[in-house]
């Protein structure tokens, strides 16, 4: 028996998790608002993920585990899939190391980075940012804080979704970390970074 | 009869045992579920020639002692679970239903969210569920 709950619903608890958890539990420590708002994510990722693997197999290596949440995860979460993957995830090989900056670098690229672009990101489609900004001022300073404030605004609801994809790969497994970025909505790109 | 159940977690430790002989040779059982978590750990990282073998998550028989079987299955999320029996003739096939029942069982006792991940399952009805499963499971075959 499949149990269904109201896509407004869903909406409205996770715009007032962020509400609560800015405004009310910890005013003016946004810092610790994200990390629990992520610390919630990171619990419903893992009980998830548990959820969605159990008919499958074994996950064989990381790549297969990250397309799983691209295409299945996503699909069970936000009705569809990712919509561009890209890696710099190379087979590790050890180089000859030469210099300890050279070491450090070619340490980062072996690490494996992740980028998953959803072009119409489900839980900020209906956001809009409040344009109300007063252009009186010199001509380029506005538009920047404009910029500014709804970057911030919408990335305290993105530490929800970053704290899911981060609760699947370590349940699978794969110890990340997991970061977003909305330069352009309604498009949103979420960046893994796999720690060794 | 099964004799004994446990759910151990990612890093080898225990989630959950219940057993259900009325003995008291509980520290036997946990020392045989013990022991069997490095044959769980041997199977998966020396993976045997057999190709389809690779990523299932049934393991299959895993050793037996004198009087003993155990059965063990490994899920996705690197969760096992041992179980041990006395019966000596057992039907692969109602091993992997019985898994199965008892994966979706431990589901909703993890989809709790009062349970904390990595600690103990302290859910009666999950007990309950178990208990039900392996008095309805059984796997005495046509003699």
């Amino acid at each position: 028996m499949v149990r269904e709950v109201s896509e407004s619903c869903m909406d409205s608890l996770l715009t007032e998790i962020v509400s609560s958890y800015c405004n009310r539990f910890y005013v003016n420590k946004p810092e610790l608002a994200a990390r629990r708002i992520e610390a919630i994510g990171y619990q419903v990722g893992h009980q998830l993920t548990e959820r969605y693997t159990i008919e499958r197999p074994r996950f064989s290596d990381h790549l297969e585990a990250i397309k799983f949440i691209c295409k299945d995860f996503w699909s069970e979460l936000f009705k569809k899939q990712i919509d561009n993957l890209k890696t710099n995830h190379r087979v590790s090989f050890r180089p000859q190391i030469l210099q300890l900056e050279v070491a450090i670098q070619t340490f980062w690229l072996l690490q494996g980075t992740f980028v998953l672009q959803d072009n119409k990101f489900r839980w900020l489609s209906h956001m809009s940012v409040d344009p109300s900004v007063d252009i009186s001022g010199a001509g380029q300073e506005p538009f920047a804080m404009s910029e500014n404030k709804s970057a911030q605004a919408t990335s305290m609801h993105l530490y929800f979704p970053c704290g899911i994809i981060r609760g699947a790969l370590s349940t699978l497994g794969i110890p990340c970390a997991v970061s977003a970025d909305t330069s352009n909505l309604p498009a949103c790109s979420f960046v893994i970074r796999i720690k060794v | 009869m099964i004799v004994c159940i446990a759910v151990v977690g990612h890093q080898n430790n225990p989630l959950y045992i219940q057993s259900f002989t009325e003995a008291d040779d509980a520290l036997k059982l946990h020392h045989i579920v013990h022991c069997s978590l490095d044959v769980v750990d041997e199977r998966v990282n020396n993976p045997k020639k057999s190709g389809p073998m690779l990523n299932e998550t049934f393991l299959g028989l895993l050793y037996p002692t004198e009087n003993y079987k155990v059965y063990g299955y490994l899920t996705n999320t690197k969760v096992k679970f041992i179980l041990v029996t006395t019966d000596l003739d057992v039907r692969d096939a109602d091993v992997r239903n019985f898994f199965r029942r008892f994966h979706s069982a431990y589901l909703d006792a993890v989809s709790n969210p009062f349970h904390v991940p990595g600690k103990k399952i302290t859910s009666k009805t999950f007990a309950e569920r178990v208990t039900n499963i392996v008095k309805s499971v059984s796997f005495h075959t046509t003699g």
